[in-house]
């Protein structure tokens, strides 16, 4: 049988790599390679006091893999301060960037939550859109509560439509004022009428079930 | 592994169980048995939750593509002598493993001309003892035809069927948590990892990190396999998609 068990020298039998010196991770964040750069950020994760070095690596950053790296590092540190280091990626001109950053931050969770209500009314109008995704995946009552008052003061058609998108999922019937005064407001709007229609019939047929 | 709301039954059901087996008369006790890991309860309680159902060639389409597509896309660009690396994880009790092995024996026909290496791993350390024994019912054989199962099996009574002992001894078993680069690190390089059916029992954090995970434990230009309602591209920009007549799977970059 021409199957092999023994493990080959290919590395089955690799010893685990001894977890580097934070000072090393840091040394080869800044002057490594693309797989010395992506190696370190996957090992700055285990230092909380590395959110510094993975910031200013962001800044430099031009490799989309090792930028996936350092994103997912801070995003498994999920402090405030690493919360606070990839929310400026969120206002990038490049939309992968501006993706990877609000999934960082929707991994972090609980973390990233005490910065929504002002990502939400943020003067930026792709970074309120980006924090009504943040709000989804937040806890009920609050989500609705968030989205109601942005649908209340928010003057954007597009931003409200993210907004109504969260609310027809996550809503019930303490939405239905917040998304008929956006009705009377934005009627001219048709791609938001048919929207706010969609979320408004559904929470009233919920409602009218329960 | 990611638990909501709806599973909550799932949950409790394996709770009673483990504090049943052990004695405990209360979940305080449990918990504090739990959290000092007395007599290796950690283990045991992970063991608990995991899920083992599987049988032999499930998902054919991708053993077929890896005979006549994955295989000899890595042939291309290994250097000479190098051994075929190949991972199922998590492997369950052993059925996926085995089932590549079994596979490439009957359809792929330069399985002589190579040193291949199986190894099979997963979390559950009971599924890996189920694993080595070799011993299957009949619904874990449902798929597989009538002479492969007279070819590699042989029965051992009350409905079950013990794989010959070549075969067994032919795929190397370990314990490895996805999550944990520590632990998968040192299973080193493979030209083609299975890893069906585990990520969408993962929150997006630890989704994202096992990919992170398994995108290093692939050689350049090597790939990915995963369950057929997994998509890579929805979890990590790390890997390229590969399109084969007979499955779409991964592939960390050749560069």
């Amino acid at each position: 049988m021409p199957l092999i068990r023994k493990p080959s020298s290919a590395g089955s039998s690799t010893p685990p790599t001894p977890a580097p010196e934070p000072a090393a991770i840091f040394d080869a964040l800044a002057r490594g390679n693309d797989d010395e750069r992506w190696s370190a950020a996957r090992a700055a994760a285990d230092f909380a006091d590395s959110v510094p070095a993975l910031a200013e690596a962001l800044r430099r950053e031009k490799s989309q893999v090792v930028r996936e790296a350092l994103f997912l590092a801070l995003a498994r540190i999920a402090s405030a301060q690493s919360v606070e280091a990839v929310l400026p990626f969120m206002r990038s001109d490049d939309a992968s960037i501006r993706t990877q950053a609000t999934d960082a931050l929707l991994a972090m969770k609980e973390a990233a939550w005490p910065y929504v209500p002002a990502l939400l009314r943020d003067k930026d109008a792709d970074v309120r859109i980006l924090a009504c995704g943040l709000v989804r995946d937040m806890p009920r009552e609050v989500a609705v509560k968030l989205c109601c008052d942005l649908l209340d003061s928010e003057t954007e058609p597009n931003v409200c439509s993210a907004a109504v998108d969260v609310l027809a999922e996550a809503g019930d019937s303490s939405a239905l004022p917040a998304l008929e005064r956006c009705a009377s407001r934005f009627g001219a709007a048709p791609f938001l009428a048919f929207s706010l229609k969609l979320a408004i019939d559904r929470l009233r047929s919920q409602s009218s079930r329960a | 592994m990611f638990l909501t709301e709806a599973k909550r039954y799932y949950v409790e059901r394996r709770l009673v169980e483990r504090m049943t087996e052990t004695g405990s008369r209360s979940f305080e006790d449990y918990f504090a048995r739990l959290r000092s890991d007395l007599q290796r309860e950690i283990e045991q309680f992970v063991n608990a939750f995991t899920v083992n159902e599987t049988y032999f060639y499930r998902e054919e389409h991708q053993l077929a593509c890896l005979s006549s597509d994955l295989l000899t896309a890595r042939l291309k660009v290994k250097p000479r002598g190098e051994p075929i690396r190949i991972w199922s994880v998590p492997c369950s009790t052993g059925e996926e493993p085995y089932s590549i092995a079994i596979w490439l024996l009957e359809n792929w026909q330069h399985v002589d001309q190579y040193d291949i290496e199986i190894i099979g791993s997963d979390i559950d350390t009971d599924a890996i003892a189920l694993a080595r024994a070799g011993v299957y019912g009949k619904r874990a054989l449902m798929r597989l035809p009538p002479a492969v199962v007279d070819k590699y099996f042989v029965a051992s009574g009350n409905e079950t069927w013990e794989l010959m002992r070549d075969l067994r001894e032919s795929v190397r078993f370990t314990r490895a948590n996805i999550i944990s680069r520590a632990e998968t690190e040192p299973h080193g390089r493979f030209d083609v990892i299975f890893c069906r059916n585990v990520l969408i029992y993962f929150d997006d954090l630890a989704r994202r990190t096992a990919a992170e995970n398994l995108f290093e434990n692939l050689l350049p230009g090597a790939f990915i396999c995963l369950g057929h309602t997994e998509s890579m591209s929805r979890i990590s920009p790390l890997f390229d998609v590969a399109r084969f007549d007979h499955a779409i799977v991964y592939q960390r970059p050749a560069r």
